[in-house]
């Protein structure tokens, strides 16, 4: 076996994580989905979750939180070296930008490509939400955004404090538009303009307005945050701690109503981000899905499911949380409970984005590799590949194809697993933990074990692009 | 913004290095050295309009890798007129509205010579016109009716692989004299399916045989159990042309109905490219037959030009990845890029091809290539290209499933494939 065929196994038992639009048609690979008991393992991991809701119901009080408590680990020292490594970030990033522009025009060759669509929103977000933040080293827009801040503090704008992080959510969906409906987001020339136009909007606006208006719009760092607040690393009293994923935010403050929001806009986007892939939504706008005729027909389509799926998952957890309260005889106000249990979704969120990106992690993971062992196209081979061909062949036997998608299941059930348990301990804060306050955590966990069925359901059906 | 860069990729995909896999004493030279004989030793230019994302993607990557074999041979073998060939890839996303900016930007900014490799019909057919209007010279490798129709210009042509009309008509003695008379069609329900259903049903009236049902599914169907009653008793053959994810499950349920007594079989290796045969589920096609356009798996009487092929493209004796057994290549299709870019080293040595000045000179020179010898150019077997229809016409393969691996049956004779021209296009101005 060559080394790279013995890497693509390792890659996806390793990292379990991961990659973009590219590559996603493969047929073998979703015929051979159709054949599994789909319906067996959607029924098992449904139940998983629907158990879990029950258990939590009959945990008393104190068990609730008890999984959530950190383990605090060693005291914190003050890290050096954070700025360099942030410039680094942005000299990366810069050069990537010239490399989308002036480099090759495959985007599977193009390590701007590679870079945005595979490293960072498949592997990295998903290690941010798996570790913690690791993106406060890793923001290229940080650094700059300072200095620019710094630069225009001379003639400051004042930036409107009620906007809130509203900006930064709307920034985030019109970043979801980009990646589901423009026709060619990998397209190496036309990521750089996208990127560098985001990278000299942050700036602009930061040297206008100041810090202030990159906390509030910058919505990339506003989404990465929220991921990061699940991890399992973090600081607890002092000291860095480790604990079960979620475990900051079942002892935080309800956020604001704009960061609030996010968690749900993220759950929204990627649920979208693969039913828009679906038979059964290409069928919706009655297109032939064995002839589908590319991104450029579809794009105000997925323009208006994006902007209604925003819409409506928002709403039915709002609806969700506003049946619960009036089922437990309102104890709090509505605008408290959803802005304290909607981080609750962020499991979920994380979950559907592994699962999405799994197959095409698979793919492009292995090009990635190609151009780390030979950045400048100079015939090197820092990795010792060798001269390799990529593969899909894992697509291609049933036993490789039943891991992947269990591999994929079960991070939705995680995901959800998680989310129960977190909403459970944020409710118990909530409501205390009467009877009473059992019944208003009831329609929020009717609403996971839903949403574990949709996603389940999502990942075994067929799909057209 | 792209010369320096798509050299650079080029040389990083391999297909400018100089050093031969087979070590020719040529190959110690530099690349400056070997291409002096000519006025220029500035590249030739060739785009290749290659499906990287898109629903054509898994094919996209197979073509991609016959083609970066091919460029790298040709300049191994001198180039074309003593100028090395530069291949630059652009992805389309399989999107016709794509395909066409990506000729227009071949034309204006990348300043090819000749585009080629585009697979996905409804991408040529939205790319085609804008080629013909820059007068471009557009090289499919497609295996669609569209060029030979008469539906496209003077400037696209299809030199590489024959055209899905000629491989239905090929099919229909084979099956009428050798597996029955009475036909009943499976097929999905657009255009893929149809064009199936109107030449094969043609083929066999004229053949003396009898279409006795059409069935056609739709394609967002999954499970095709309540279609199969559809099937008349009489019925000797089964025409089948699935696909799309679907596929395995069409086969597994196709065996449960019929269980042991089932009529003979007839499928196009379309359903199947890139799936392993010996998967589970497809148990049922044991001793059923397929087109093939190129055999998957080498033959016992292979000849030494398909030993060559897939040596040159990095494919095993099964027709899956040299460094990956489970990687199944799109072997029925994939020889036509190869051959295509030998066609255009034919025509433009022909020509004596300078740079755009001459493209309608290139066009005249390829429409006047008729008869390509089975070689290592053209490893897929003998052809006979048509001028006036820009079409050719090859022989074709008829396998039978036997130990879950495909063995050649019958070599329909490229006569078996034609049909009278439906367009003269060398009537069209230049």
């Amino acid at each position: 076996m060559r080394p790279l065929a013995a890497i693509a196994p390792a890659l996806f038992a390793a990292l379990c994580v991961l990659a973009p639009q590219t590559a996603r048609a493969h047929a073998t690979e979703q015929g051979f989905v159709l054949l599994l008991p789909t319906e067996l393992y959607t029924a098992a991991g449904t139940a998983a979750v629907a158990l879990t809701v029950l258990l939590v119901a009959f945990l008393p009080a104190r068990a609730a939180r008890s999984p959530f408590r950190p383990l605090a680990l060693w005291r914190v020292r003050p890290m050096p070296g954070r700025g360099l490594v942030n410039a680094a970030a942005t000299l990366l990033l810069l050069a990537l930008i010239a490399a989308g522009w002036w480099g090759p025009r495959d985007p599977l060759e193009n390590p701007l490509t590679l870079g945005v669509w595979t490293v960072w929103w498949v592997a990295l977000v998903t290690l941010q939400g798996v570790l913690g933040d690791i993106w406060r080293w890793l923001n290229p827009f940080a650094l700059p955004a300072a200095l620019a801040a710094r630069l225009g503090s001379g003639a400051r704008r004042p930036w409107p404090r009620a906007l809130g992080r509203w900006p930064g959510v709307v920034v985030f969906v019109a970043f979801a538009g980009f990646l589901m409906a423009d026709p060619a987001p990998a397209d190496p020339a036309r990521l750089a303009l996208a990127a560098a136009g985001y990278f000299a909007a942050v700036m602009l606006g930061a040297f206008l307005f100041g810090p202030r208006f990159v906390l509030s719009a910058e919505g990339i760092a506003l989404a990465m945050r929220a991921y990061g607040r699940m991890g399992i690393f973090g600081r607890h009293r002092g000291r860095v701690a480790l604990g079960l994923w979620g475990w900051k935010i079942a002892g935080a403050r309800a956020p604001g109503l704009s960061l609030a929001v996010l968690p749900l806009v993220l759950l929204a986007c990627g649920s979208f981000d693969g039913l828009n892939e679906t038979f059964w939504w290409l069928a919706q706008l009655g297109i032939n899905p064995l002839e589908f005729p590319g991104r450029s027909a579809v794009i105000w389509q997925n323009l208006v499911g994006l902007s209604l799926m925003n819409l409506a998952l928002p709403l039915a957890f709002a609806l969700t949380i506003g049946g619960g309260l009036w089922l437990a005889g309102r104890p709090v106000g509505w605008g408290q409970a959803f802005r304290l249990l909607a981080p609750s979704v962020l499991p979920i969120a994380l979950g559907y984005h592994v699962a999405h990106y799994l197959t095409s992690f698979l793919v492009e993971g292995q090009y990635v590799l190609g151009v780390l062992s030979d950045p400048f196209h100079l015939g090197w081979d820092l990795l010792g590949l060798g001269h390799h061909h990529v593969t899909t062949g894992f697509f291609n036997t049933r036993d490789t194809v039943r891991l992947i998608f269990l591999t994929q299941a079960g991070a939705i059930v995680l995901g959800h697993v998680l989310a129960v348990l977190l909403a459970h301990a944020l409710a118990v804060r909530l409501f205390g933990s009467s009877p009473r306050a059992a019944l208003a955590q009831a329609p929020l966990a009717a609403f996971m074990v839903g949403y574990t069925l949709f996603g389940l359901w999502l990942l075994a059906s067929p799909r057209g692009l | 913004m792209t010369d320096k860069t798509d050299r650079k990729l080029l040389t990083r995909r391999g297909a400018l290095k100089t050093v031969a896999a087979g070590g020719a004493a040529a190959a110690s030279l530099p690349l400056w050295a070997r291409f002096t004989e000519a006025q220029t030793s500035a590249p030739i230019r060739i785009g290749f309009q290659q499906h990287v994302t898109g629903i054509g993607a898994a094919y996209g990557r197979w073509y991609g890798r016959t083609t970066e074999a091919a460029a790298k041979l040709i300049n191994e073998m001198g180039g074309i007129n003593g100028r090395p060939v530069e291949i630059v890839a652009e992805d389309d996303g399989t999107d016709p509205k794509r395909g066409a900016e990506v000729v227009e930007k071949f034309a204006n900014q990348h300043k090819v010579d000749v585009v080629f490799g585009t697979l996905f019909s409804h991408v040529v057919m939205g790319s085609a016109p804008r080629a013909g209007e820059l007068k471009m010279p557009y090289y499919v490798v497609s295996e669609g009716h569209h060029v030979a129709s008469g539906a496209l210009n003077r400037y696209t042509l299809q030199p590489g692989i024959t055209d899905v009309k000629s491989q239905v008509r090929a099919m229909a003695p084979f099956v009428l004299g050798n597996l029955g008379k009475k036909v009943t069609m499976i097929f999905p329900d657009y255009a893929f399916g149809h064009d199936h259903r109107d030449f094969f049903t043609e083929a066999v009236r004229e053949g003396g045989g009898e279409v006795v049902a059409h069935i056609a599914i739709p394609p967002t169907e999954t499970s095709f159990t309540r279609y199969f009653p559809k099937i008349p008793r009489e019925t000797e053959v089964l025409y089948h042309v699935m696909v799309g994810p679907a596929v395995l499950t069409f086969v597994k349920e196709l065996g449960e109905f019929f269980g042991p007594s089932r009529p003979e079989m007839f499928g196009f290796i379309d359903s199947l490219e890139a799936v392993d045969i010996a998967s589970p589920g497809l148990e049922f096609l044991e001793g059923t037959y397929f087109w093939e356009g190129n055999p998957r798996y080498a033959q016992p009487d292979q000849s030494p030009y398909d030993r060559f092929f897939r040596e040159r493209v990095g494919v095993d004796e099964n027709g899956a990845s040299v460094t990956d057994p489970r990687d199944v290549s799109t072997y029925s299709h994939m020889f036509g890029c190869w051959e295509t870019l030998f066609v255009i080293k034919q025509a433009m040595e022909a020509c004596g091809y300078r740079g755009p000045q001459d493209r309608p000179a290139l066009i005249e020179a390829t429409e006047a290539i008729t008869e390509m010898p089975h070689s290592n150019e053209h490893p897929q077997g003998p052809k006979i290209f048509n001028g006036r229809t820009h079409q050719v016409f090859g022989v074709q393969y008829i396998s039978r499933v036997e130990d879950r691996r495909l063995n050649v049956k019958h070599v329909a004779p490229i006569e078996d494939g034609l049909y009278p021209d439906e367009v003269d296009y060398t009537t069209q101005p230049l």
